[in-house]
């Protein structure tokens, strides 16, 4: 019993016990040793007065106990009714059962049913910390119990921050459930929320998933007002779980919530619909989204993606995070894949939703519909590698030419790879067809195009030891070359489809074209170079990194999607990044440009995590034109219990704070309190502000996920911790 | 300086099995460079193999990085984590749970939808890369204890 106040000291020693009288199976038997090994099963009585008849009644007085199995009772009187195997205690009484404990003023307890009551008792349950006091507490069986004019709650002591007070409530230990019937709840003796007694109110009594109330989370938001939600989940079965939010926005309405998830052995997925009926539009609106993969046969895959908002402004209007409303296409992908030895397929069919600002209006993309493709490659055929790509795809688009395309791209590589090099010599053939049409005069168009390319890869791996920061380590210094020779074709005529110059980057410089997509084959003539350094600790964990590369061009590249002819090198990247010790992490990464020595592209990271809970990340990204921003973000400890988290993501280009986010957590034992407020932008004019409060009460409620304050949290702070 | 072209890599066991299934492109990958120094056995069977490979979680996230003035997504951040151990016949641990945690940026436009899937892909093929280079560090410096014995 951890209660102190009903766990008085076992004072029993063996001179005060000397007698002890052992129930075996029919006869009560005087032992003089306590000690001695025990049947499973055998009733052990111990009293400083026993009296009464060995075979009917046994009277006990003074620091009684009586033990069987794992029940121990101990009290200051007690009775023992042999043929009904009854207990009747009083005084200081006391039943303790694997780590559950239950005192009061009197108690009758069957032995063998576990059947009994206990008087004005007080208990608790070892599971999830759970006790309360009670008028009175009816056994019904070794799991069950029932509780009159209770109240439970997870906090130590006599006067517990919160407690649930119910006219009934139902133990069952066996499947570590609570259930409240008429209840109300108090926090600092302030009566919180009450429930009717036909809403049957459950909590969990152990750590795990369980169906009930989810903490409700109380806020305002600039677009909706005044916002309550209560979340129930439904732990349906172990791999399946159903959450309900319904949330009342006093500017709007009711908002109803659903979200669920499940898991079996061929599939997966989880699925969510919101829908609400505005008040202010006078509309109904609503957010669906599916996620989906199935195995329909051992090697057939079946997958989908897809998302509907009714309208434009539903993320901006209704969701308190960037995650959402940062994203402007909501995608609908459905499709099919399919795995072969050597080969795979996929037919897949994709569209998207764009949610359009007037103020900022967004092209849209294309839409595949629908797009097979073929990958079969292998490895190591006579030292050789081979693969093959075809795509067929029908473009779609409401305004821009529109088409089909048809790719074949085979490519040979003859890999030679050693520990200290390696060379690749590859070529490759990249054909397309197309078949377009103008959507505005319905004319009709044929394109062909073939490009054949060279590439030579190769590089060098040199170590040494060398020492970092004071420890021993192996450093590598890993020179690389890459030839690339492809001829120039005239690809004015060709639609884009699904190309755009891509990112410059490590892993583009190592790429034969330097657009992505396959609707332009950029001509080359050019080398690229570049030097890594690596540091790797002695269990083989790197540790920094160091990375240099450029592209050197020995013609003038024709193919261009601006018009923009390049000089004769490419911009220089430089990137490093490590973990300085262990608990600060720095990266850089720089692209500069060589024909006016200005940053192209530039992103700077430190993180910093002292301990668990106290981290501190500092962000810096740069694209010249597009973007400039600083971003901050933590959870640092401030107090003893106090937590204080935070982001801003601040636009130097703009002066304009694009996310900002503040709040605080106070942890206490048995509860925590979050606040969070944020504001962000959604369009060039309009931001959503607002905040959010919760009270977490430990054991009665477990954290859910969606869209409440903790995963807000996690979502926007990088390496955020719960606190609880 | 002190540099010298790297020798050849032994690995501390004869055999291993790679706890990826088949379509697994990492998984492809890596087995090919195990095999690459010619004395390596990559089995099909785990009760086969000296050492076996769990991959105890391979997972990869999309993350907002950073966001232009109207509140749109302009970078993304892909982070690719595999979480692996290696255990003997016996069932011995012979490297703890390791993770290790690759992250890339991607620029994002709305109208270019389509060519950064593209340009995903080819970020993925390059972490997938680092990352068997890391792993293959890793097995490479294992402490193989004395087999068990059987009574």
């Amino acid at each position: 019993c951890l209660l102190a106040a009903f766990a008085p000291v076992q004072a029993q020693t063996q001179s005060a016990n000397p007698i002890s009288l052992v129930k075996n199976s029919d006869s009560l038997v005087l032992k003089v040793d306590p000690q001695l090994t025990l049947k499973p099963g055998t009733t052990v009585i111990q009293a400083e007065q026993v009296s009464g008849q060995p075979d009917r009644v046994v009277h006990l007085d003074h620091q009684v106990e009586v033990t069987r199995g794992d029940l121990n009772f101990t009290a200051d009187k007690a009775t023992y009714l042999q043929i009904e195997d009854q207990l009747d205690a009083s005084g200081n009484v006391q039943l303790r059962r694997n780590g559950d404990c239950y005192s009061g003023d009197l108690m009758r307890f069957i032995l063998e049913t576990g059947v009994g009551y206990v008087h004005n008792p007080s208990y608790f349950l070892a599971k999830n910390n759970g006790q309360g006091r009670a008028e009175k507490i009816e056994f019904e069986s070794e799991e069950k119990a029932k509780i009159t004019n209770g109240t439970y709650s997870t906090c130590d002591g006599l006067s517990p921050d919160w407690y649930l007070k119910a006219d009934t409530m139902s133990l069952d230990t066996g499947i570590d459930t609570g259930v409240a019937g008429k209840s109300v709840l108090y926090f600092k003796g302030v009566p919180i929320m009450g429930t009717p007694s036909w809403l049957k109110f459950s909590f969990p009594l152990s750590g795990a998933r369980h169906s009930g109330i989810l903490p409700p989370t109380v806020g305002h938001s600039n677009k909706g007002g005044v916002e309550f939600g209560v979340p129930y989940y439904f732990n349906i079965a172990p791999n399946r779980d159903l959450t309900l939010h319904p949330k009342f926005i006093a500017r709007r309405g009711l908002q109803l919530g659903m979200e669920g998830r499940y898991l079996g052995e061929t599939y997966a997925g989880e699925s969510a619909v919101e829908i609400i009926r505005d008040k202010l539009t006078e509309t109904t609106r609503y957010f669906g989204t599916s996620i989906h993969r199935q195995a329909v046969m051992p090697n057939l895959v079946l997958s989908w993606n897809m998302n509907k908002a009714s309208d434009n402004d539903y993320p901006a209007d209704f969701s308190n995070s960037t995650n959402k409303t940062a994203q402007r296409l909501l995608v609908r992908d459905i499709g099919f894949d399919y795995y072969g030895s050597f080969w795979n397929a996929s037919l897949r069919s994709t569209s998207f939703q764009v949610l359009q600002d007037i103020t900022a209006p967004i092209t849209a993309p294309y839409e595949r519909l629908p797009q097979l493709t073929v990958h079969a490659g292998q490895s190591d055929v006579w030292g050789m590698d081979w693969s093959i790509d075809a795509l067929a795809t029908q473009f779609w688009h409401p305004t821009l030419t529109r088409g089909i395309r048809t790719v074949v791209n085979p490519q040979l590589s003859y890999p030679y790879i050693q520990p200290g090099f390696f060379v690749v010599p590859k070529v490759s053939l990249h054909a397309a067809s197309y078949q377009i049409e103008d959507p505005l005069t319905s004319k009709t168009n044929r394109l062909q195009r073939t490009v054949p390319s060279v590439s030579l890869d190769s590089g060098l791996i040199f170590e040494r030891r060398a020492s970092l920061l004071g420890t021993k380590m192996t450093q590598t210094l890993e020179p690389r070359l890459f030839y690339v020779n492809t001829p120039y074709r005239d690809q004015r005529d060709f639609p884009l489809f699904d190309t755009a110059l891509a990112d410059f980057n490590f892993a583009q410089i190592f790429s034969e074209n330097r657009f992505t997509g396959h609707d332009r084959i950029g001509d080359a003539n050019q080398v690229t170079t570049a030097l890594v350094s690596r540091f790797i600790e002695d269990n083989g964990a790197e540790r920094f990194k160091f990375a240099l590369g450029q592209r050197f061009y020995f013609n003038t590249q024709k193919v261009s999607l601006d018009g923009k002819t390049n000089p004769s090198r490419s911009d220089l990247l430089l990137a490093g990044s490590g973990q300085v010790s262990d608990t600060l992490n720095v990266e850089a990464a720089l692209q500069v440009s060589q024909s006016d020595r200005q940053t192209e592209r530039s992103s700077y990271g430190i993180r910093w995590q002292p301990a668990p809970k106290k981290i501190l990340n500092l962000q810096y990204q740069f694209q010249r034109e597009v973007l400039k921003q600083l971003e901050l973000s933590g959870q640092w400890p401030v107090a003893h219990r106090w937590y204080v988290v935070g982001k801003s993501n601040y636009s130097l280009q703009n002066n304009k704070m694009v996310e900002g986010l503040a709040g605080f957590e106070y942890r206490a034992d048995c509860w925590a309190l979050r606040f969070v407020a944020h504001r962000f932008a959604t369009t060039n004019l309009s931001n959503n502000s607002g905040f959010s409060i919760q009270l977490e009460l430990n054991g009665l409620a477990r954290i859910g996920f969606g869209s409440n304050p903790v995963e807000t949290l996690k979502k926007n702070i990088s390496g955020y911790q719960a606190t609880n | 300086c002190g540099f010298a072209l790297r020798g050849a890599v032994v690995f501390p066991f004869q055999s291993i099995y790679v706890g990826l299934p088949e379509s697994s492109a990492l998984g492809g990958e890596l087995k090919r460079n195990l095999r690459a120094n010619g004395k390596t056995e990559v089995t099909s069977q785990a009760n086969n193999a000296e050492v076996i490979l769990d991959v105890l979680g391979e997972t990869r996230d999309k993350v907002i990085l950073s966001l232009n003035s109207q509140g749109r997504v302009r970078e993304f951040n892909l982070i690719y984590n595999l979480k692996f151990r290696l255990r003997d016949k016996a069932g011995r641990e012979v490297l703890q749970p390791t993770t290790i945690s690759l992250k890339r940026n991607l620029s994002f436009k709305e109208n270019e939808v389509l060519a950064k899937e593209a340009e995903e892909a080819l970020l993925y093929r390059d972490m997938q890369s680092e990352l068997v280079q890391q792993i293959m560090r890793r097995l490479a410096v294992v402490r193989m204890e004395a087999p068990a014995k059987l009574d």
